[in-house]
């Protein structure tokens, strides 16, 4: 059996000349959460339309749930789940009509259907909305509903196209707590695009970031983090400064560099964790109190940065200074994005 | 098959239910019409007092009907069929905009199952429209007002062609509809487009205009115009003896506006076809 999501050398050129995507190779294992992440217009969407057999593939081939996409796309999308990024329900049907309708689409045994339905209306919390017409739903509830419409077959995988987009961060935990625990009991492959950088760091085992149509890193979220130089530990001494705490610190296995500021020094090092022990048992035999220490890991906000922030890498004559507040801004300016 | 395109079929019911603004807004117009111009457009006024000739002249006007609001409002239900399936394509381009149709086509219903659903509800509302329209004009004539006189004695097969000539220009009608609504992408590209086909669609059938006073020419081209072929076949069957007034009988109309339908599917299925296909 094939991995359930296999791309190889995907490309989609609309129109003979805009590359959307070029040359993309996904593998995504059986029952892994894989995180497609990149800008808006990197081709996240596309590549998901053209994995779902919503849109024609360039050239490259694709296989999903066992079938070439191109070859079988009615037998794929049998097999798979789908969640746009954008509300599909029927706002002038309730949500259990809703149900029933996708339930009639995707083949649900029809002895099965009422029973998955209140399983499912139960489950995500929306049993006492289901005689309402959607219409009338929050944000939270439609998200929701839009989960329990592209799982009602029960799909061996499932796609979710920046699930999340425009909910608050409590529509945005819930709607995760259904993902995760749907995952765990249908051990389900789970295929997210997202730009929110931290529910990727936290719930995918494995991203890979795209832009312009090109997965230009892929790996776990911690090796992501490590390609970056690794962690910060942060020690504050209280009884001795100078070259002589550096030194100490600069002989510590795997320490990349050292420097000070009012008296705390940063180390970094590429497993902070490790290093922490070490340093500790150091001062302490010469004789250095600390007053503590602290361990700051990259964030996964820094990796797209370095990965996708093109502003940065045009500019190779920025100072450190420069840098550090230019990501703060476009990190300010995700920040606000998300609310 | 049957399943998906049953499910698809009721949700489109349903709306059509829920929203009973629309039913009510496709009711307006045939209703104004029937007591607007249908009363005032009195044809029987003009050909009063011209003696027996006059009334031979008046029945080739409208082609054997006992009164002109008669073959008018016979002519109205060839309306209705035009403005009541207009929704279904617009129902489309709703449907795009809220993603509902994005959902349907990524789903693994057929495109057959998924233009069929609305073909069917397009031709569904229609019929119930109507019989509510020739109902009304019936009643207009027991409340002092010009009336529909059905004037044949009821036959099983008269209406029988007649709901089949209902619900054959409506397939039609709904098919284009159709055609337009997956073609198009925005609602004020698609009522521009409808519109420029709706009135001369209209003003070049016989649903309205008094037959004998159109030209030579235009008659020939009324003839073909599907609305006129739903028309005479209803006319031919309300109207004691209005069938010699017709150069066929109702089974060549139901005939030519078959031809009209089947030509009109086959474009629209392949439209639809093509809008849901996985895009390129």
């Amino acid at each position: 059996m094939p991995d359930p999501v296999l791309a190889k050398d995907l490309v989609k050129v609309y129109q003979g000349k805009v590359h959307a995507v070029n040359g993309v190779d996904i593998d995504v294992t059986e029952g892994e959460l894989y995180g497609f992440l990149g800008p808006n217009g990197a081709g996240k969407t596309t590549t998901v339309q053209m994995l779902t057999g919503n849109l024609r593939i360039t050239s490259g081939s694709a296989t999903v749930a066992g079938l070439d996409v191109t070859k079988f796309p009615l037998k794929v999308k049998e097999r798979i789940g789908l969640v746009f990024q954008e509300g599909t329900a029927d706002p002038d049907l309730t949500g259990r009509e809703n149900l029933e309708l996708a339930a009639a689409l995707f083949r649900v045994p029809i002895r099965e259907t009422k029973g998955t339905i209140n399983g499912l209306l139960e489950r995500l919390q929306i049993a006492d909305a289901a005689e309402r017409l959607v219409k009338t739903y929050s944000g939270g509830m439609r998200r929701r509903l839009e989960l329990a419409v592209g799982i009602i077959h029960s799909p061996s995988v499932l796609f979710l196209d920046e699930p999340t987009l425009g909910l608050d961060p409590q529509g945005r935990a819930g709607f995760w707590k259904y993902v995760l625990q749907l995952r765990h009991d249908h051990k389900m492959t789970v295929f997210v695009t997202t730009h929110y950088l931290d529910e990727a760091d936290e719930m995918c085992d494995r991203i890979s970031i795209i832009d312009h149509g090109k997965i230009v890193a892929s790996g776990t979220p911690s090796q992501l983090k490590d390609k970056l130089g690794g962690d910060i530990v942060t020690v504050r001494p209280v009884n001795k400064t100078g070259p002589e705490v550096e030194a100490i610190l600069r002989a510590l296995p795997a320490v990349s560099s050292v420097s000070e500021s009012n008296g705390s020094y940063r180390v970094k090092v590429p497993k902070g964790e490790e290093l922490i022990p070490h340093l500790v048992d150091a001062c302490t035999r010469a004789g250095i109190a600390l007053a503590g220490v602290s361990l700051k890991r990259p964030s996964l906000d820094e990796v797209f940065l370095e990965f996708t922030g093109r502003e940065f890498r045009e500019d190779e004559g920025m100072n450190a200074t420069d840098r550090a507040v230019r990501i703060g801004q476009v990190q300010q300016a995700f920040g606000r994005a998300r609310r | 098959m049957i399943r998906e395109l049953g499910a698809l079929t009721r949700r489109e019911l349903k709306r059509l239910v829920r929203n009973p603004q629309a039913v009510a807004t496709s009711l307006m117009l045939p209703i104004l019409y029937l007591l607007l111009f249908g009363q005032a457009f009195d044809l029987s006024v003009a050909f009063a007092g011209t003696g027996p000739e006059g009334q031979i002249r008046f029945l080739e006007v409208v082609r054997g009907a006992p009164t002109y609001f008669s073959y008018f409002s016979a002519g109205m239900v060839g309306f209705v069929a035009v403005t009541a399936t207009l929704f279904v394509g617009a129902n489309v381009i709703f449907d795009r905009l809220f993603g509902v149709l994005k959902r349907t086509a990524a789903s693994p219903a057929t495109a057959t199952s998924i233009f069929g659903s609305r073909l069917i509800a397009g031709m569904i509302q229609p019929v119930g429209l109507a019989f509510l329209v020739l109902g009304l004009a019936v009643l207009l004539g027991h409340v002092g007002l010009s009336g529909l006189q059905v004037t044949s004695s009821f036959s099983v097969l008269g209406w029988t062609e007649i709901i089949l000539a209902i619900l054959i220009v409506s397939a039609m009608f709904a098919s284009l509809f159709l055609a337009i609504g997956f073609s198009i992408e925005q609602p004020q590209s698609y009522f521009a487009v409808v519109n420029l086909i709706n009135l001369p669609v209209l003003l070049t059938s016989a649903a309205l205009f008094p037959w004998g006073l159109m030209p030579a020419w235009f008659q020939s081209v009324t003839s073909y115009n599907p609305v006129t072929l739903a028309v005479n076949v209803i006319r031919e069957n309300l109207f004691a003896g209005a069938s010699s007034y017709y150069p066929y009988g109702p089974a060549v109309y139901l005939g030519g506006l078959t031809a009209w339908a089947i030509a009109m599917f086959i474009i629209a299925t392949y439209l639809a076809r093509r809008a849901l296909a996985p895009r390129v």
